[in-house]
């Protein structure tokens, strides 16, 4: 038997057991997990407790969550009104002022799914599995034609011969506010991207202290893109749900990059980039010196690198790949901080001789290379 | 002594509202390219270009920074070290033009009293969408006594002119400045690779 395919098979070992041993799956996937048989997608639910060690209660807990789900689309991307209700009410429980917060918020999720991932066309093309309720309600509860920008052109008042007049009006609807291709896809389909946008709106209309940050499509986008390619029909026709509660269970372990106010504590992200400063320092203090001396400061690249989980650094593939390590840590996420500083130590030479602007477009455009000599690396650091 | 690159370093920053197009005028400008294919930024990103004014060859080191409310924090830490400042609306966005207050404001609490401002009213090329009408746009740059354009990153309308305009007016007042701006550059290249003790032992 070859290599990959034992390493697949110890997998689904794992995987069969009726209750997994959840330490020795963390081991193999730490080392990658093999593309085949839609094993990254099983492993990442199970890693980011999603779905339970117990194979028994495996399919009782998807339905509820798949359930739930759909109950969530129901209740929350509502159109507003009723009979005392309308547009201009101005009254702060009419639902129409709800609405009109809301849209704020769908006005920056839209501009970011469509320009998520444009290396690949995975998200400007058409699901499989389009979301019934949504692509067949005559766009009701399309939600990018909420914010969908019009304008009103022209109105003429034509008058022909004695007293016929003619009003011709047109109006004007822009087609998206990015220009591109990610068009929305006519009733009845619907494309990646617009399922992306559904799941951040729920998400930031459920979790209201937070709302919506730049960079939490990027953080969905690859779980997502993950789940919908699973080998399984079945769980490729709930990636939707699936994803959703699977990126809400992430971002409660890392949502506090995303929130201004706890920069500073210790969960916040500058904790987060001194910690990589001090590992930087200890294990290269030659390279730190000449960052410090250059005043080229973490953040200017390392805050992206931790907030989005280096998922805007490298090619989709290459992300699952760190994804894997990352999911797999058991104190997450300590190894991304080794990740980041092999990164640095991995391009020491260019930094060390670079002056301040090549050596900041360096770190803040990580040149291409083999995914796992920056892992091996990274382990290294961990393990010394 | 090794032959000089440039003269003089201008550090300059964009800012403006998510999605006007910050990224696509700098890459205009720095590339001479344009692509709608450009993810969010995330943080501050950066470039660098090299112009020619008055004789002068003048490194431009351009911050571009992202436009939401979340990385205020970050990207106002580069405020104050900017010489020039653009900032950017997209005139088929009526909400883009009207932050601009707010950014203007945030420009006043955070960098250097005599920074060269601009505002750029960008997508002109859009004209069958536009919302903000040029003239509004002048206004408020009269009103503030800060230079106003309107731009196009996709058909390339005002780009280099933009930002040769804000070099110029930085350059104007950094006349007198030459001999200390070369001092700093110099005093970096010269200090040893190893930090001094004083900062190794810090921590």
């Amino acid at each position: 038997m070859s290599l990959h395919k034992a390493r697949i098979k110890a997998f689904e070992d794992i995987l069969n057991k009726d209750v997994i041993d959840f330490d020795q799956l963390r081991k193999l996937a730490f080392n990658g997990i093999p593309d085949e048989k839609g094993l990254r997608s099983v492993v990442w639910k199970i890693l980011l407790h999603y779905i339970p060690h117990e194979k028994d209660a495996r399919e009782s807990t998807l339905k509820k969550k798949r359930q739930l789900y759909l109950q969530f689309i129901d209740e929350i991307i509502v159109t507003p009104g009723g009979d005392a209700d309308h547009p201009l009410n101005i009254s702060p429980d009419s639902s129409w002022s709800t609405y009109f917060k809301d849209n704020e918020v769908l006005l920056q999720i839209d501009k970011d799914v469509r320009r998520l991932c444009p290396e690949i066309s995975f998200f400007q093309s058409a699901t499989e599995f389009p979301c019934e309720k949504v692509v067949n309600s005559n766009g009701m509860k399309r939600l990018h034609k909420r914010v969908e920008q019009s304008v009103l052109k022209y109105a003429t008042l034509e008058r022909r011969g004695l007293g016929v007049a003619k009003l011709s009006s047109e109006i004007r609807r822009s087609d998206s506010l990015t220009s591109g291709d990610y068009v929305p896809l006519n009733e009845g389909c619907e494309a990646h991207w617009e399922v992306v946008e559904r799941m951040l709106f729920l998400y930031a209309k459920l979790n209201p202290g937070q709302g919506y940050v730049q960079g939490m499509n990027e953080i969905i986008g690859p779980i997502y893109h993950t789940f919908a390619n699973d080998a399984d029909k079945d769980n490729r026709e709930h990636a939707e749900a699936d994803c959703f509660f699977s990126f809400t269970n992430l971002m409660s372990e890392i949502r506090d990059f995303f929130i201004r106010t706890l920069d500073e504590t210790e969960s916040g992200i500058n904790y987060m980039m001194d910690r990589l400063g001090s590992c930087l320092r200890s294990h290269d203090p030659a390279v730190w010196d000449r960052l410090e001396l250059q005043e080229l400061r973490p953040q200017y690249y390392s805050f992206r690198w931790l907030t989005l989980l280096l998922s805007q650094e490298f090619s989709l593939p290459d992300v699952e790949r760190i994804w894997d390590s990352l999911f797999a840590d058991e104190k997450r996420f300590n190894f991304l901080i080794y990740i980041c500083c092999a990164m640095i130590l991995l391009v020491r030479e260019n930094l060390l001789n670079g002056d301040f602007a090549s050596n900041v477009k360096l770190l803040q455009n990580f040149p291409p290379m083999d995914v796992s000599l920056i892992l091996n690396k990274a382990a290294e650091i961990a393990s010394a | 002594m090794a032959k000089k690159t440039y003269d003089l370093l201008f550090k300059l920053l964009l800012i403006g509202d998510s999605g006007v197009g910050k990224t696509c005028i700098l890459f205009r400008f720095s590339d001479n390219h344009f692509t709608t294919t450009f993810i969010s930024t995330i943080g501050i990103d950066f470039k660098i270009k090299t112009v020619e004014l008055r004789g002068k060859k003048i490194k431009l080191q351009i911050w571009d920074t992202a436009g939401q409310e979340r990385f205020h924090t970050i990207t106002t830490s580069y405020y104050r070290g900017a010489m020039g400042i653009m900032l950017v609306y997209d005139i088929t966005n009526e909400k883009t033009f009207d932050d601009i207050v707010k950014w203007l404001r945030n420009i006043d609490e955070h960098a250097n009293e005599d920074v060269e401002k601009m505002i750029l009213g960008n997508k002109c090329d859009m004209e069958e969408k536009r919302v903000v009408s040029k003239e509004r746009g002048e206004a408020i740059a009269r009103e503030h006594g800060i230079r106003f354009m309107e731009t196009s990153a996709k058909a390339n309308i005002n780009i280099d002119r933009a930002f040769s305009e804000l070099a110029e007016a930085i350059l104007d007042k950094t006349a007198g400045r030459d001999a200390d701006a070369d001092h700093a550059r110099i005093a970096v290249e010269r200090r040893p690779s190893r930090a001094p003790p004083a900062r190794a032992c810090c921590s």
